[in-house]
């Protein structure tokens, strides 16, 4: 899994050293990222986030599947079972 | 204490887009306008929604009618219906002294319907019908011919009433801008205007008394007003020499610019257009120089943009949110090219009325309509929004309600901020009822 | 130690004027402090942490006066800056707007005036070189297709087609002509310019006006060497009685403030002015490495105090540009990026 390789520092900037780009992410970005190193799946992300931050479930839900989305676009991520 | 919560953001770092990001983010604000919170406006009157400030109309046109005539001792400012002729907003201008200026049948109409004489309107345009022109000569509107055929109709009209009548005369002239707007009214350099003030003096029925010339829309080179000051008065010198007329005044249109940004133009409005207070002194300075002390031409200003634009915001909603193939954030919005035809030639400042954390990414923001060209703006830089957030898109109050169309949907609220703070309606939605109104079913389809 | 903020610092193949001016500075007898002012995180200055003590990134002038006054004003609170040379065409307006401003908080610059900005449109050269009493090549703005099939059977190919601000083209046919003047016409708007190709020695000088008709020093180069873009390669001084008498001029006649580059090509006894900018140009070290330290004096007047005026210099010094390699870690990239600052 990519997300494992990434290097990522707290003030969100994340450098992928097999393609030699760069991101950035904002504090959830980064919370969601550190998740996915963990393991955790989506729903648990969305859960956590919704745990430790002023948003709903069903909010959560919805912008971690857009968030995925972006990843995957960038090919950092793809579903487990894909 | 669970922490604020922002949409998670990932972006690809792009040599050539690595820029501050953080500096923009303070101007992205509104909460209000003229304070009513955006939020209010539209839980009562719905969105999208154009709101009017009436203190805005007020102080801009209270500010240029003291600037001018700070410059030069007679102004009289008559508003351009073309640029907003919703009632409201012309009676506004009318209370604080603006005559009319219209271009057609229907705004000659709406301006006589509003309460000005025949005196108070200036009557422009390439085409004025045969009927409408009548009426106008009879009430005594200040009319502007524009052609020798327009010149015909008028010494017809005089012809059958036995009257002479008083007209102006549009001029078109080179005062160095670009592109130049030669198709309307007599060339000056040409000699055109000395042949046609030949004509009529020949025909003994009209009788000039003023001049007219409008350059162009948004002209950024306050140069330009001074320019053809200094010509108009030195025709009308002449006119008054050769023919023996009175040239009583000079009308030097419109055209000023707002603080809008023009596409294609790469400084901000602050920087790129000049201050007002630059084409009145052009403006006073030329005339007083080439006028004899004591005779002073009534000067009439035809300003709409500069007096309204800033006065009109447009609220509108995010809709839809998505991502398009090569990666851009898009938004659909409630209002789109329907409502705001200047989103052709102007980007709009958007602002969103409450605070989004998160960085700010070039997107694309479209509307409602189901065609490719309903595009509002091709590069706003935003936060990452959620469906529902409200945007407000400004200046807007220039040329939009009178050019909008009425184009799959109905057309929104206009609401207008008094100074006192209430919230009138101006014009109300349209309903089904209004667009179907005048169409008529031939019996066998019934 | 002066803090100055200088912009420019994007040393690539189309360099800005930023490293020079610093060198310059750091040369110079007012020892000084650098903060330097990126509209990328990869510009080049921003790395180079031996010339430049401080970097930042600001927001774009076409963002707005505010956004940019404000990144602006917090630069000046964090490190306590005193004085600011903008070096890019793009931000010059903005900050000969602010200077104002930017003075009520303490902020020094010394800047053209608004008006003395404008005659670097192309459609004021003919003014500006009569006044300076030298000739333009022949020149015609055109704004339709009309007028520039009208203005390409006056004029002799090959010919230049330019934008009134920016970016000019060479035409040698008229379909090349129709080519260009849709490409700048799209770009920069009307009028285009089209102006006849004269041949020559390309030759430039740059100055620095007190803004009462004299400067602080003058030189005038020649061009040996130019890079595909365009770009000064190698140089070498020139001592041209009759550019240097108009460059005075120009001075004298429009009371230049600031510092200016104007651009000409030299045919035997004529001289013809193709450019005027309102700013340093990349090359301006070749006048501190001659001894006229420009910059330095242009630092000096913003400060209030009297610079050198002498400008005596050898005709036949060369200017070298070379390029260079700088290897570091990516910690001042994340910097930029993450906190917009190092």
């Amino acid at each position: 899994m990519k997300i494992s390789r990434l290097a990522m520092n707290d003030e969100g900037f994340i450098f992928d050293p097999e393609t030699g780009n760069s991101y950035t992410v904002n504090e959830t970005g980064l919370f969601i990222l550190r998740k996915l190193k963990e393991g955790l799946s989506p729903a648990e992300i969305s859960m956590a986030l919704s745990e430790e931050y002023r948003v709903s479930f069903e909010e959560a839900e919805r912008d971690v599947e857009e968030f995925l989305e972006d990843l995957k676009r960038y090919g950092l991520w793809r579903k487990s079972h894909d | 204490m669970k922490r604020t919560y922002q949409k998670p953001t990932i972006v690809k770092l792009q040599v050539g887009l690595l820029r501050d990001k953080k500096s923009s983010l303070s101007r992205l604000l509104r909460r209000e306008i003229d304070g009513v919170p955006v939020r209010d406006l539209v839980e009562r009157f719905g969105s999208p929604l154009f709101v009017f400030s009436e203190r805005r109309l007020r102080q801009q046109f209270r500010y240029l009618k003291r600037l001018f005539e700070g410059y030069y001792p007679r102004v009289e400012f008559s508003w351009s219906y073309k640029t907003n002729y919703l009632d409201a907003i012309c009676r506004i201008f009318h209370q604080e002294g603006a005559s009319a200026e219209v271009v057609s049948d229907f705004e000659y109409e709406k301006a006589r319907r509003l309460g000005m004489s025949g005196d108070r309107i200036v009557f422009n345009g390439p085409y004025k019908p045969k009927e409408i022109l009548r009426k106008a000569v009879e009430e005594g509107a200040r009319i502007n011919a524009d052609s020798l055929d327009e010149i015909l109709d008028l010494e017809e009209i005089a012809r059958e009433t036995e009257k002479k009548i008083r007209i102006g005369l549009r001029v078109n002239m080179d005062t160095g801008i670009y592109p130049r707007w030669d198709r309307f009214g007599f060339n000056l350099e040409s000699g055109e205007v000395l042949n046609v003030a030949r004509r009529i003096a020949a025909g003994g029925r009209l009788e000039v008394v003023g001049l007219h010339c409008h350059q162009g829309t948004f002209i950024l080179e306050p140069e330009a007003y001074g320019r053809a000051a200094e010509k108009l008065v030195r025709l009308a010198r002449r006119l008054e020499e050769e023919f023996g007329w009175t040239i009583e005044y000079l009308d030097l249109g419109g055209g000023f610019p707002s603080r809008n940004r023009l596409k294609g133009l790469y400084l901000p409005p602050e920087v790129a257009v000049p201050p007002l207070s630059e084409y009145a002194e052009r403006i006073g300075r030329a005339l007083l120089a080439s006028l004899p002390p004591g005779d002073y031409p009534l000067l009439i200003l035809e300003t709409g943009r500069a007096l309204v634009d800033e006065a009109g915001f447009l609220i509108t909603t995010v809709r839809v949110c998505k991502r398009l193939p090569d990666g851009r954030r898009a938004y659909v919005l409630d209002a789109g090219v329907n409502l705001l035809f200047t989103s052709f030639w102007y980007h709009f400042r958007v602002e969103i009325e409450k605070e989004v954390a998160g960085p700010p990414e070039p997107c694309v923001l479209y509307g409602p309509l189901c065609m490719n060209i309903d595009v509002v703006e091709e590069n706003a830089l935003l936060p990452p929004l959620s469906r529902g957030t409200r945007l407000i898109l400004s200046p807007v109050g220039a040329y939009n309600v009178t050019q909008w169309m009425q184009f799959i949907t109905y057309r929104p609220r206009v609401v207008l901020v008094t100074e006192e703070g209430r919230v009138e309606v101006i014009r109300e939605a349209e309903t089904l009822e209004d667009i179907v109104a005048r169409e008529r079913i031939p019996e066998h389809l019934r | 130690m002066i803090k100055v903020a200088v912009s420019g610092i994007n040393a690539v193949d189309n360099p800005g004027p930023g490293l020079g001016i610093i060198k310059g500075l750091r040369e110079g007898k007012t020892p000084v402090s650098i903060v330097g002012l990126a509209y990328d995180a990869m510009e080049p200055g921003v790395y180079l942490t031996e010339l430049i003590d401080r970097a930042y990134l600001m927001p774009y002038p076409s963002e707005g006066e505010e956004p940019f006054l404000n990144r602006f004003l917090y630069i000046k609170e964090r490190e306590g800056l005193e004085v600011v040379i903008p070096t890019l065409d793009a931000e010059l307006p903005l900050f000969i707007d602010l200077a104002p401003q930017l003075a009520s908080y303490g902020l020094k610059t010394f800047l053209p005036t608004r008006e003395q900005f404008r005659l670097r449109a192309k459609d004021r050269l003919p003014g500006v070189a009569e006044a300076m009493g030298i000739k333009i090549p022949t020149t015609l703005s055109v704004s339709s297709y009309e007028e520039l099939g009208r203005a390409l059977s006056e004029l002799r190919f090959p010919v230049m087609v330019k934008g009134l601000f920016y970016k000019a083209l060479r035409a040698y046919t008229e379909a090349e002509a129709r080519q260009h003047f849709q490409t700048i016409a799209a770009e920069w708007g009307y009028p285009v310019i089209l102006q006849e190709v004269v041949e020559g020695e390309e030759m430039n000088v740059v100055g620095v006006g007190d803004g009462e008709g004299g400067h602080f020093g003058l030189l005038a180069i020649k061009k040996l060497w130019i890079t595909s873009l365009g770009k000064i390669w190698t140089g070498v001084t020139v001592t041209h009685p009759g550019l240097l008498t108009a460059a005075e001029e120009f001075v004298r006649h429009f009371r230049w403030r600031g510092a200016f580059e104007l651009e000409t090509i030299v045919s035997g006894e004529d001289i013809y002015l193709i450019e005027i900018n309102p700013r340093f140009p990349a090359w301006v070290y070749f006048a501190v490495g001659v001894g006229i330290n420009l910059p330095e004096r242009l630092l000096r007047a913003a400060l209030g105090q009297e610079p050198e005026r002498d400008w005596e210099y050898p005709a036949g010094k060369l200017y070298i540009r070379f390029t260079d390699d700088l290897v570091t870690d990516l910690e001042i990239f994340q910097h930029m990026v993450t906190r917009g600052e190092r």
